[in-house]
């Protein structure tokens, strides 16, 4: 408010409501503001098991490789809208924490047209979010499939090995690794 | 407070004044469109207030006996061919659907245009000022704009019914219009029309919450300190402040839905890395402050009356104000406890059920206070106290289940459930409609200057307490037997506690029935009031005035020792 | 003292169920290597040894829902000619040319459904009863340790704060009403008796938290490595459930007809077509997602609900103790007929269970440990058979829904 050199000349009637109407805007835009905030906080915690992007730039050096293993499961769904096939090569996989490993999932255009699609995902548990790192995945970008093409689609990730210092994640013995494919409409754009 | 019991007179000017004010009563009020369409008066906007909200609630009445008469018993009966009232060529799934518009309408009519309007639109407009020694509201034109947006809103919602909304007539998405299926799974106007119209009603309130701020932080009459202010003027003031911190993030939320439903964007959808989800957190970070906005006014109305027919001052009345200031800030950081079946960490769990609890400990010590007031008093049992006795102890068997709900892992069974239903109607529709009920027979000869009738009142009370409880405390048991709610229709086993709920609703609507004819006979025959019915219990500044008020009162402003 | 009763009550319970079922439950382990000798016993060509398996299998369920569940392994060899018969009819399938082999395959499918006989549900167990009041009895431990926190702490609290505001309530109102009492008192506040009032209520709030938040830890222990995983995606408005380590593909699970609710003995709104099926005493693990809106997967008698929510995967486990049939109801609003895609879970004996993957078209030992290429064999196999041995399976599955078909094969 500080910003109006009139407020101070205002009554005290029109400075109270002037007040009172900046709050409502303000929590007006806080609740817009909420929509990037929302997904700034589920990127940086983890929240609702949002998977972590590996940055090699900042990771000074290869995560060490511990004896733990975990189980990693893959899931993979289609939204209603799209007419491909898309499922794992493997349902699971037993992977060394902090060990780097690939998972192969295939998807395949069943329709006679040219299909754009791009892949949501997360993880559960929603606390393995903060500890599984990609570094290298087909939901980064849009996937194109021809009529009848298939595409084995690789996904480079490990599990983070601080997992082991949490004592809400340690215990985890299988993370599930879950896509969801959609349709790439031209009207919709991603907020 | 302590003792604006003793002092809060300053008979001698205001009384001086009123009489006066009487004189000039004829040439200073308007005529009949310009006082009732153009209205800047707090008390006329007050009525309209009042009546609107009694328009609602039977609208909103009547849904709910449509659905407890179709749920009287298994399968379903009737819901087609109510459906075709709407439109001619409906089916078993217009039937259906109707079903869906019909909890959603109830929901929405009953929180925004039955009990939000009557608490602060109607007994807030009327009795603040009063209370607070003001001539009006600090902006007598933006509170006409207040009720009027309201009016509009509520139009709109009706008028919803009549449009298409997906796979029949009318937006059937539950009063929380979760995306996506208010998104892609309703087509057609009618979500955008309930959106807007919320949108509407939304903006009257956050008007109507700024002109209270404004009016109670800037308007008191002199000696009123904040700390001498009626609990009713602190409990509208804190609701006042819910209102305008919580109503403009349910804008936000729902301006996302309007542009995710009509422009494309992907705000609440997953195909274009939005998040169903978030909608939810943006809707109940609006949504629990939203119950606290429906019961705080209930709070103070009811502090009013204990005090009133005990003829003791409120007992711990810093306690109480901020008790309500309490549960007002905690009530914005335990929202998430609404969607603990949504999936969600333990930990995010923990922290919200932990949190919940906390909010009985305010809760708890307004009980305690309130029963502390009546101890040592001197107590008569007049309607509005009846009412505000009922009050007290529906809302705390509301509550306590409230605690219950509030462990997140008890709430995995009954969420969602019929035990929820009860649950928010033991603190809403036994807890905030017995406030409005207490509130009207207590203001009633202050409002209309005509005494009610008390034997009709007293009855009133009995029939509708018993019809409340017959209706909702059966549905304890249907939760806990895992009753989902928005169902038409039902396995055979919950018949039984069904049928018993229904007949609940037709005892509890022959209690409204005899407020009717309350209402109308003394309107037209009833009493003359004095300017304090009550007695020496009744020390706010509204008894000092003469029954109805002046079109304009306090041109003098009173002065609080 | 509190956790030593709540154990009790479970640890009643737990014994409930028939007693050879501990011996299966201990012995989880074994019943892959069960399924390879059973094999290993029947030769033939591949398609024929998978067939053989399914078909022995379905006729060792058969036995044991006719014998009885103590006689189930006596009785295996003597239903063997039963088995020998439906090889027989399926004979022609290697021999036939490609086009054939999913006819016949078809046929010899149903014959194995038919050993799988859907349980009736028990009156009063996973299902509400005719005006009840309380919770539908609680088979999983998670269950019954909630059930027992809002039992022996919860509702014997609200209770007593409940009558204890009535009763003060009911005595001001007599003792200080205007004829008893017409002087009022002017107190107006006390300090003590306000920081009572205040206090006690924490306690007893923290008293309440302690036990509140050991169920959250419970329900949320992480599932183990062996946990059955069910993927369950709602669908407006009906259920899909898949097994993707017995590579049982997505089936999909309907509301009964009140007429078919009827003639299958089952209450009407709560019985489905397919139901999921799961093993007595094992963690299942469930993936929830939703396909179109959000929905949300909840059966009561288990303490299980968890919204799906399209785009997003959701977990929760749950561990069923006593066989039964187990309803729930799709509890978020999901549109028109969110009141008629229930939920039934049946809870079968390890190797009724086991009977009923192979039923399925799956293979109970678990985790699929080949890939459909590296399996060599398997393709030819699977090319032909994949359509007819998984006829539920919705197209997106069809293909990993083969893989395991041949699997065993692989495995041996």
């Amino acid at each position: 408010m500080t910003s109006f050199p009139a407020i101070g000349r205002l009554s005290p009637k029109a400075k109270t409501a002037s007040l009172a109407s900046a709050l409502a805007l303000a929590m007006v835009g806080l609740g817009f503001a909420a929509v990037p905030l929302y997904d700034l906080f589920c990127r940086v915690t983890g929240f609702g098991g949002t998977t972590q992007r590996y940055d090699p730039v900042a990771a000074a050096a290869d995560p060490v490789v511990l004896s733990q293993t975990v189980s990693v499961r893959f899931d993979a769904n289609v939204s209603p809208g799209l007419p491909w096939k898309f499922y794992p090569e493997h349902p699971t996989d037993t992977v060394s924490i902090g060990a780097r490993d690939m998972a192969i999932f295939i998807a395949e255009n069943n329709s006679s047209k040219l299909v754009v699609g791009t892949a949501g995902f997360n993880v559960t548990p929603t606390q393995a979010g903060k500890y599984f790192t990609k570094i290298q995945c087909f939901c980064f970008t849009e996937q194109r499939l021809e009529p009848g093409q298939q595409m084995r689609m690789p996904v480079l990730f490990f599990v983070d090995p601080k997992i082991m210092d949490d004592p809400d994640a340690r215990d985890i013995q299988e993370i599930t690794l879950s896509y969801t494919f959609h349709p790439v409409d031209e009207g919709k754009k991603a907020s | 407070m302590t003792d604006i019991a003793a002092t809060a007179p300053a008979h001698g000017p205001a009384h001086g004044h009123t009489d006066h004010a009487h004189d000039d009563h004829d040439h200073d009020t308007p005529g009949f469109f310009v006082r009732w369409f153009m209205s800047t008066n707090h008390k006329d906007i007050g009525t309209l207030y009042l009546i609107f909200a009694i328009i609602a609630g039977i609208v909103g009445g009547v849904i709910s006996g449509l659905m407890r008469w179709e749920l009287a018993e298994p399968g379903i009966q009737y819901l087609t061919g109510w459906a075709q009232f709407f439109d001619p060529a409906a089916g078993e799934v217009q039937g259906k659907h109707f079903w869906n518009v019909m909890i959603t309408a109830h929901g929405l009519i009953m929180v925004f245009f039955m009990v939000m309007p009557a608490m602060i639109g109607g007994f807030g407009n009327w009795f603040v000022p009063l209370m607070i020694g003001a001539p009006d509201m600090a902006f007598p034109r933006m509170n006409n704009v207040s009720f009027w947006l309201t009016a509009v809103a509520f139009i709109m919602l009706v008028g919803s019914m009549f449009v298409p909304g997906g796979s029949g007539l009318g937006a059937g998405t539950g009063w929380t219009v979760y995306a996506p299926l208010s998104t892609s799974g309703s087509v057609g106007p009618a979500v955008d029309m309930a959106i807007f119209s919320l949108h509407l009603a939304g903006a009257a309130s956050i008007l109507g919450a700024i002109n209270f701020i404004t009016t109670i932080f800037n308007m008191r009459a002199p000696g009123m300190t904040i700390h001498k202010m009626p609990l009713f003027v602190w409990s509208v003031l804190v609701t006042a402040f819910l209102l305008l911190l919580a109503l403009p993030v349910l804008a936000a939320a729902i301006t996302m839905l309007l542009t995710d439903r009509n422009f494309g964007t992907t705000f609440y959808d997953a195909a274009g890395g939005g998040d169903p989800v978030l909608y939810q957190h943006l809707f109940w970070f609006f949504g629990h402050p939203e119950v606290y906005i429906m019961i705080l006014p209930g709070f103070g109305i009811v502090s009013q009356i204990i005090s009133t027919f005990s003829k003791k001052p409120v007992f711990g009345y810093l306690g109480m104000a901020y008790a309500m200031v309490a549960i007002g800030v905690v009530g914005f950081i335990v929202w998430a406890h609404h969607m603990f079946t949504v999936g969600m960490s333990v930990n995010l769990k923990m922290y919200f059920t932990a949190a919940t609890m906390v909010i009985a400990v305010p809760t708890g010590i307004k009980i305690f206070s309130w029963i502390a007031t009546m101890w040592g008093g001197s107590m008569t049992f007049k309607t509005p106290m009846m009412w505000s006795l009922g009050f007290i102890f529906m809302f705390t068997v509301g509550g306590v289940t409230g605690v219950v709900l509030a462990n997140g892992g008890v709430d995995t069974n009954l969420h969602d459930t019929y035990y929820v239903v009860a649950h928010f109607h033991y603190v809403l529709s036994l807890g905030a409609v017995f406030s409005l009920f207490a509130g009207f027979y207590y203001w009633f000869p202050k409002m209309s200057g005509r005494m009610y009738n008390e034997f009709l009142g007293q009855l009133h009370f009995w029939i509708f307490f018993i019809g409340v409880n017959v209706l909702f405390f059966p549905q304890h048991f249907l939760g806990q037997q895992g009753m989902p709610r928005r169902y038409p229709d039902y396995p055979e086993a919950y018949a039984f506690w069904h049928l018993i709920s229904s007949y609940g609703y037709v005892i509890m609507a022959v209690g409204v029935l005899i407020f009717f004819v309350n209402i109308l006979y003394s309107l037209v025959a009833g009493k003359r009031a004095a300017d304090n019915p009550w007695g020496e219990g009744a020390t706010t500044l509204e008894w000092t005035l003469s029954s109805p008020p002046p079109f304009h009162q306090f041109n003098e402003l009173p002065r609080i020792a | 003292m509190l956790e030593a009763s709540g154990k009790r009550v479970y640890s009643a319970r737990e014994i409930q169920p028939r007693q050879w079922l501990a011996g299966r439950m201990s012995g989880r382990g074994r019943t892959g290597d069960e399924a390879e000798k059973e094999q290993q016993a029947t030769g033939g060509t591949i398609l024929m040894k998978s067939l053989k398996t399914l078909v022995i299998a379905a006729a060792l369920s058969l036995g044991a829902v006719g014998v009885g569940h103590a006689q189930a392994p006596a009785t295996a060899p003597a239903e063997a000619p039963v088995a020998a018969t439906a090889p027989a009819a399926a004979n022609p399938a290697p021999v036939a040319a490609d086009a054939a082999a999913p006819a016949t395959v078809a046929a010899a499918v149903p014959a194995g459904d038919a050993t799988y006989v859907p349980m009736k549900p028990t009156p009063g167990v996973g299902q509400p009863i005719d005006a009840g009041i309380d919770f539908q009895p609680q088979v999983s431990p998670v269950g019954e340790q909630a059930y027992w926190f809002n039992h022996v702490i919860l509702l014997p609290v609200i209770t007593i704060i409940t009558l204890l505001v009535l009763g003060l309530m009911l005595w001001a109102m007599f003792r200080y009403r205007a004829k008893a009492n017409p002087v009022p008192s002017k107190t107006t506040h006390n300090t003590f008796i306000e920081i009572i009032w205040t206090a006690i209520p924490v306690l007893i709030l923290a008293v309440i938290a302690v036990p509140s938040i050991r169920l959250l830890a419970q329900q949320y222990e992480p599932p183990k490595k062996e946990a059955l995983t069910i993927k369950v995606t709602g669908y407006q408005w009906y259920w899909g459930y898949a097994y993707p380590d017995q590579g049982i593909g997505e089936y999909v699970s309907k509301m009964l007809t009140e007429d078919q609710a009827k003639a299958s003995g089952e209450p009407h709104q709560l019985a489905v077509d397919n139901r999921m099926v799961v093993p007595v005493g094992r963690q299942v693990k469930l993936i929830i997602t939703g396909a179109d809106v959000i929905h949300s997967f909840a059966v009561p008698a288990f303490w299980t609900k968890m919204d799906a929510v399209p785009g997003r995967a959701n977990e929760t486990t749950f561990t069923a103790n006593k066989v039964g049939v187990y309803y729930g109801q799709c509890s978020e609003l999901c549109g028109v007929d969110h009141g008629f895609m229930p939920i039934a879970v049946e809870v079968l004996p390890v190797d009724k269970w086991e009977a009923w993957v192979r039923s399925k078209g799956g293979n109970p030992a678990g985790p699929v440990a080949a890939v459909p290429a590296a399996a060599a064999p398997a393709p030819v196999a699977a090319g032909a058979a994949a359509p007819a041995v998984t006829p539920a399976a919705t197209t997106t599955e069809a293909a990993p829904a083969a893989a395991p078909a041949a699997a065993p094969v692989a495995t041996n």
